[in-house]
């Protein structure tokens, strides 16, 4: 290791300690990956649908080539963001730690392309969602960072859009101080045509407020990773998910709300309508930690059927360690209200506006709470 | 130009006959008064006329204005100017009553023109303060933790907001109270006119003391077995439905 000539030997230690955590965290990353399994039906995680070959057609994609953006940026000028760059060595270990739901194989794919995306140092309240956008016609990786410092409030709206036969793979690290509040909602498009998306996400809640929101319109399939780490008493995590699914869409949504620490809650609710021969899959946990008493968390997946053709497969699942816990997962899966849909026809309006209005009015509860 | 139904037998789809041979003409610029015991069949004709899917006709027919009303879908028969007041109005979550309300206007403009934001609030508000309505309530889901005096309101809003021909009211009395009935009478008053009907379901004579009818019927096990004028609503009202099975004995 070179040290600048006028460093101090504390600060020349303090380098030579850093580099030696980071030597050290990607040694580690890189027993995790070589132990990671490329997604098959044998494992747990990707156990619906057709990982195999999703799995194989996003290797290839991924496997070589650079970022191919359409655009990157934001839509209002803000001091908070800075542009990622593949030196910040700091983040690129943030991410290589950041946990899977079964993708540690993928997740090394997007690491390869590492340096893409935005940093956001949120230090004061914002009065405006802080906007950010990535958009590709053929594969882009990009990396997104949040961290809000305690007491702030602050909203971020991150848009994804898949082109034509765009592939994304996003990750998105936030971290939320005490007594912060966030709300990060993200939409992620397709034209229709054959749009890919993987987005994986891990939200540390310190003894804030955090609300997330996904929502994924147009794309072929879509897997969705969330895990969000309580670490603190008082902190509130609120995971949201709506979408209209249509003709051979496929989202793939697993979802982790772990409690490290007592006295906090977490709540999930994602919601689905489904068209055609679309499919649709929520595996859930909730984990309470040994020790984190006092915790209360809720799970609950919900699922509007529009066609005999369309399928659910919805795992809300527990694992309860410590005592003096409320926990509660539900699932409900059926086709449109009979009732509602005379209701809504018996005042003229048409069969398609119909099934419209009361799908966007399903969706809108998750919405809503989302708003709050 | 009125409604005219004709030998209508109708039946639960695949389940036992509930009409059983209705004959009733109903002219444009008349309210008329259903009343019946329980079970007579009064909330199937209105369910019927609007083309529910859990009924089915068997046989007869019904006409609104010389058109053939089951040879239309259901959202056709309410733009063609059928409207019912529901008895327990349906919960729609997520959608917001002035989502609701602009969705069933604008399908009775011509394809591709909108409805005017502006006259359209202006007269959703008015009409909901002449019913003593919360303005906050366009923006509540419909009918979503209403109480059942205020989802029969929201019903009678949608009424006069869609200003239909022929208007079945089935048992909007229900679960209104006092001030309510008053209200919600005065405004189904206020919407009598030589172009529209009523045809207003009811077991109490309290509404029909409000919305006086010009045509009393009776319904009993599917058929209308007595017509006469509002002394008929005072007479049920002393001597109850016995006479019905008197005069089947």
């Amino acid at each position: 290791m070179d040290f600048p000539q006028n460093m101090s030997m504390e600060e020349a230690f303090a380098l030579a300690e850093a580099e030696a955590r980071l030597n050290a965290a990607l040694q580690e990353s890189k027993v995790r990956f070589d132990k990671a399994e490329m997604p098959n039906r044998l494992n747990e995680d990707w156990r619906f649908g057709r990982p195999h070959v999703y799995a194989r057609e996003w290797a290839a994609r991924f496997k070589d080539g650079e970022n191919c953006f359409e655009y990157v940026g934001f839509d209002n000028s803000d001091e908070h963001i800075t542009r990622l760059t593949a030196d910040d060595e700091d983040l690129r270990q943030t991410e290589m730690l950041m946990p899977t739901i079964g993708s540690d194989a993928l997740l090394a794919l997007h690491l390869k392309r590492f340096g893409d995306g935005h940093v956001l140092y949120i230090e004061e309240d914002t009065k405006e969602p802080i906007c950010l956008g990535y958009g590709t016609r053929w594969a882009a990786s990009p990396s997104t960072f949040i961290m809000v410092a305690p007491g702030v409030k602050a909203e971020v709206a991150i848009t994804y859009a898949c082109l034509e036969i765009g592939y994304i793979f996003a990750t998105c690290n936030i971290q939320v101080a005490e007594g912060a509040e966030l709300k990060v909602r993200v939409n992620t498009w397709g034209d229709g045509a054959d749009g890919r998306c993987m987005l994986i996400t891990n939200i540390q809640n310190m003894g804030g407020k955090v609300a997330h929101l996904t929502e994924y319109q147009g794309l072929r399939w879509v897997r969705e990773e969330t895990v969000a780490e309580i670490y603190a008493p008082g902190s509130e995590t609120k995971l949201f998910s709506a979408n209209k699914l249509g003709e051979n869409a496929v989202l793939d949504q697993h979802t982790k709300q772990i409690h490290h620490a007592g006295g906090a809650t977490s709540d999930l609710l994602y919601k689905n309508v489904l068209d055609g021969n679309a499919t649709a899959t929520f595996a859930g946990n909730i984990y309470v930690a040994p020790g984190a008493h006092n915790t209360d968390a809720y799970q609950s997946n919900r699922n509007l059927m529009l066609s005999e053709d369309a399928t659910v497969n919805s795992l809300p699942g527990l694992e309860i360690l410590a005592d003096k816990v409320r926990c509660s997962h539900g699932s409900a899966s059926g086709p449109m209200d009979e009732e509602q849909l005379f209701y809504l026809l018996s005042r003229g309006i048409p069969t398609y506006e119909a099934h419209q209005l009361i799908a966007d009015g399903f969706l809108n509860e998750a919405i809503e709470k989302f708003k709050g | 130009m009125s409604l005219v139904i004709k030998n209508l037998h109708a039946r639960v789809k695949d389940g036992a006959p509930i009409l059983n041979g209705i004959n009733l003409e109903i002219p444009k610029g008349e309210v008329h008064a259903i009343m019946g015991p329980n079970g007579s069949g009064k909330s199937t004709l209105s369910k019927v006329l609007c083309g529910h899917p859990d009924y089915e006709v068997t046989a007869g027919s019904a006409e609104m204005d010389g058109q053939d009303l089951f040879a239309m879908s259901v959202d056709e028969r309410s733009r063609a100017g059928l409207f019912l007041a529901f008895q327990y109005p349906v919960e729609v979550p997520g959608v917001t009553n002035a989502n609701f309300m602009r969705a069933a206007l604008k399908a009775r403009l011509p394809e591709g023109e909108e409805v005017d934001a502006v006259s359209f609030y202006k007269e959703l508000r008015g009409k909901m303060k002449q019913l003593g309505m919360d303005p906050k309530f366009t923006a509540r889901a419909v009918n979503e933790g209403f109480s059942g005096g205020e989802k029969k309101r929201n019903d009678i809003l949608q009424m006069m907001m869609l200003n239909p021909s022929y208007a079945i009211l089935d048992e909007t009395d229900s679960g209104l109270d006092v001030d309510a009935l008053r209200i919600v009478s005065e405004g189904v008053n206020a919407m009598r006119a030589p172009f529209r009907s009523f045809l207003v379901i009811t077991h109490y004579k309290r509404l029909l003391d409000y919305i006086r009818p010009d045509v009393v019927h009776v319904l009993y096990q599917g058929q209308i077995v007595r017509t006469a004028g509002f002394e008929m609503v005072d007479y049920i009202e002393q001597h109850g439905f016995d006479f019905l099975k008197t005069s089947e004995e």
